[in-house]
């Protein structure tokens, strides 16, 4: 059990560590982009009438505390980060914390969501696909697999709404009805929001399932030709209990293992589908951080985030790994 | 000596994509209790799938001949092997009355299951045994083999024992279930030769021990004459010799077989050179008409041999040979 801890927090540091070092990469990229958020500001205030020195531009730096070298200025943002504190957004002019609100939690949440569906689905689904005999249960899995992985999300997205605005009139976008938006959570709020955001999950886990089968059935079929299987058989055990004990158990190891990766080909779909369904999450405001306004300190935060519950993720799956597999768990204990 | 069991006209083929594979072809043998007969042949000669028969245990794309006749003798009386259908009636020939041991040890134990618990699970299947009996049990057995410390070993795996123990681990698992028959399918052939060595003379102590049958599938001639009263070698899917060890490596009958002995490297003549026989063994999609083993034979005895399968003739007492020529009415004209 010490040891056990020992390697959690080990990884815990790594984590941590990983994720220090993600933030500092972004930072970095954009020290790279032309121009920061002082000349954006002003020239956008400068667009407005206003005239603008350059006396006004240093002055502008030296507010915002861009004069600093920039390892001391990520140094003192990612220590406030830490605490929960992102300071503001340069453009938008706005407490960070205040402007992401939900939308954090909100986009992690989707995407969890839609992980989760995935792989409710793909498990049964795929050890199924793996030992059954009939071709057409096998061709028909087949096809609706290569449709989902073949499919692009903002199409699906596209088809949903089209199909939905034409037959019940109502687009389906957005997380919240207008009245409940800036409404406080409460059991109606979240009866609308539940209503709204199943859409997104199915887009997103539409095509996260297809693979996901594609990968549990392909683990599976590896699994149940090995020898260890026929070993079993040879020794009486039959039926469920040697599906399930020998090779599903077994192939349960690479599924955890490919939690993670899914997790992050989530995210990376989620601003699409966001942007069609238009709904207020955190990974469109990232590309509007990044992209219009070359805003740090909005983009570090919200990527903070994102990589942040990527991270988590897998430092959780490396935890059920060494809980799951004995060889790994040996290899930690000794 | 009470009978064992009777294979007779064990025929299997495969259903492939390209096409039907004869893989066992009109093989039959018997075994006595407490006697050890040694399997013989090349890789893809059929032995493996052969003893896998025994416990219905091929693929699914199996079809099995319409004569073969698989029947086991045990104290309850005959069951017929080929007769059992569902998971339930099958459980007395896999790992109830036969065993089986894998050449490859390490990849017969489930990685991320213990030995222990696959010890007991087992032991659980076929036997009325408590969850904490079929560990005593376990242990007992893992003692038996030889294995140091055999209550940590219960809760290891696999990968953390050598090959040799998980081998002995193998055989103790295979035997926990006092099985009539032991299938051993080439128990050594992934062992280092001192190993094999130890293991064989375990696995020989405990047949006489326990009383009960061994098969003993090897290509390694050398082990048979170690282990084995008597041999059936197979080439193609096809018996051609039967007899007791002594008299088959002594006096071997069939050109196979002399082929398979002169091929064997020797100690005593370092330098002498190997004679390995002829040719490729054949895919079994192109069997050869006639005698399987005319297109590398060296003693062909004329058109014969590529038409007509031949017939098994006795050559001395418990000694037969599948060969046109000990057929008494001119097979060497």
């Amino acid at each position: 059990m010490v040891q056990f801890l020992r390697f959690a927090t080990i990884r815990a540091a790594l984590a941590f560590f990983t994720l220090c070092l993600v933030s500092f990469i972004v930072f970095s990229l954009m020290e790279l982009v032309p121009g920061d958020c002082a000349e954006r500001y002003l020239a956008f205030k400068n667009s407005q009438g206003a005239q603008i020195s350059i006396a006004d531009i240093e002055a502008e730096r030296v507010r915002l505390g861009l004069d600093r070298p920039y390892l001391e200025r990520w140094t003192s943002w990612i220590f406030n980060a830490f605490q929960g504190e992102f300071g503001d957004s340069c453009i938008l002019r706005l407490n960070i914390n205040q402007l992401l609100g939900q939308k954090v939690w909100l986009s992690i949440g989707i995407c969890l969501g839609s992980l989760f569906l995935a792989y409710l689905i793909a498990v049964p689904v795929g050890i199924i696909a793996a030992t059954s005999r009939n071709p057409y249960l096998n061709n028909g899995l087949r096809i609706v697999s290569y449709l989902g992985l073949a499919l692009p999300n903002f199409l699906l997205a596209l088809m949903i709404m089209l199909f939905s605005t034409v037959f019940f009139g109502d687009s389906l976008t957005g997380l919240f009805s207008p009245e409940y938006r800036d409404a406080p959570w409460d059991w109606p709020k979240i009866k609308d929001f539940l209503g709204h955001v199943w859409l997104p999950v199915f887009i997103l886990g539409w095509s996260a399932t297809a693979f996901a089968i594609q990968t549990v059935r392909a683990l599976m079929s590896d699994e149940i030709s090995k020898l260890y299987v026929t070993a079993a058989a040879a020794r009486g055990v039959s039926g469920r209990r040697l599906l399930m004990r020998y090779p599903a158990r077994h192939a349960l190891s690479p599924i955890i293992n490919s939690l993670g990766f899914d997790l992050n080909r989530i995210f990376n779909e989620l601003p699409i589908v966001a942007l069609i369904l238009t709904l207020t999450e955190a990974g469109s405001l990232l590309i509007e951080a990044l992209a219009r306004s070359n805003d740090q300190q909005l983009a570090g935060a919200i990527i903070f985030f994102l990589t942040g519950s990527i991270i988590a993720i897998n430092f959780i799956t490396d935890i059920a790994l060494a809980i799951v597999d004995p060889r790994i768990r040996r290899s930690i204990l000794g | 000596m009470s009978r064992l069991i009777d294979v007779e006209n064990l025929t299997l083929q495969f259903d492939t994509d390209e096409g039907r594979i004869t893989a066992v072809d009109d093989v039959s043998f018997s075994l006595e209790a407490g006697e050890v007969m040694g399997l013989v042949g090349e890789s893809g000669s059929g032995k493996s799938v052969t003893a896998k028969s025994l416990m219905k245990l091929n693929p699914r794309n199996a079809i099995y001949g319409e004569n073969t006749k698989i029947t086991l003798h045990l104290e309850d009386g005959p069951v017929d092997v080929m007769s059992l259908q569902n998971d339930r009636e099958m459980k007395i020939v896999r790992g109830g009355s036969i065993s089986l041991i894998f050449q490859e040890p390490m990849a017969s134990f489930a990685p991320a299951i213990s030995i222990g618990d696959q010890m007991v699970e087992q032991l659980l299947i076929h036997t009325n045994f408590s969850k904490a009996q079929a560990k005593e049990v376990s242990i007992e057995m893992l003692d038996r083999v030889g294995i140091s410390d055999p209550s940590t070993r219960f809760g290891q795996y696999a990968f953390e024992l050598s090959g040799g123990m998980r081998q002995r681990a193998m055989i103790a698992m295979a035997l926990s279930t006092k099985p009539k028959l032991l299938i051993a399918d080439e128990p050594t052939t992934a062992l280092d030769v001192t190993i094999q060595a130890q293991v064989i003379d375990l696995m020989k102590d405990l047949v006489s021990e326990f009383g009960m049958g061994i098969i003993f599938i090897t290509h390694d001639l050398g082990v048979i004459a170690q282990t084995a009263d008597k041999v059936a070698v197979m080439y193609l899917g096809r018996l051609v010799e039967q007899g007791t060890v002594r008299d088959v490596i002594r006096r071997p009958a069939h050109p196979y077989t002399r082929g398979l002995i002169a091929a064997l490297p020797t100690l005593d003549d370092i330098d002498a050179p190997l004679t390995p026989i002829p040719g490729d063994i054949p895919s079994p999609l192109e069997r050869p008409p006639g005698c399987v083993y005319n297109t590398r034979c060296q003693e062909v005895v004329g058109s014969r041999c590529s038409t007509q399968v031949p017939a098994f003739y006795q050559v001395q007492p418990d000694h037969a040979a599948a060969c046109h020529i000990y057929d008494p009415e001119g097979g060497t004209e």
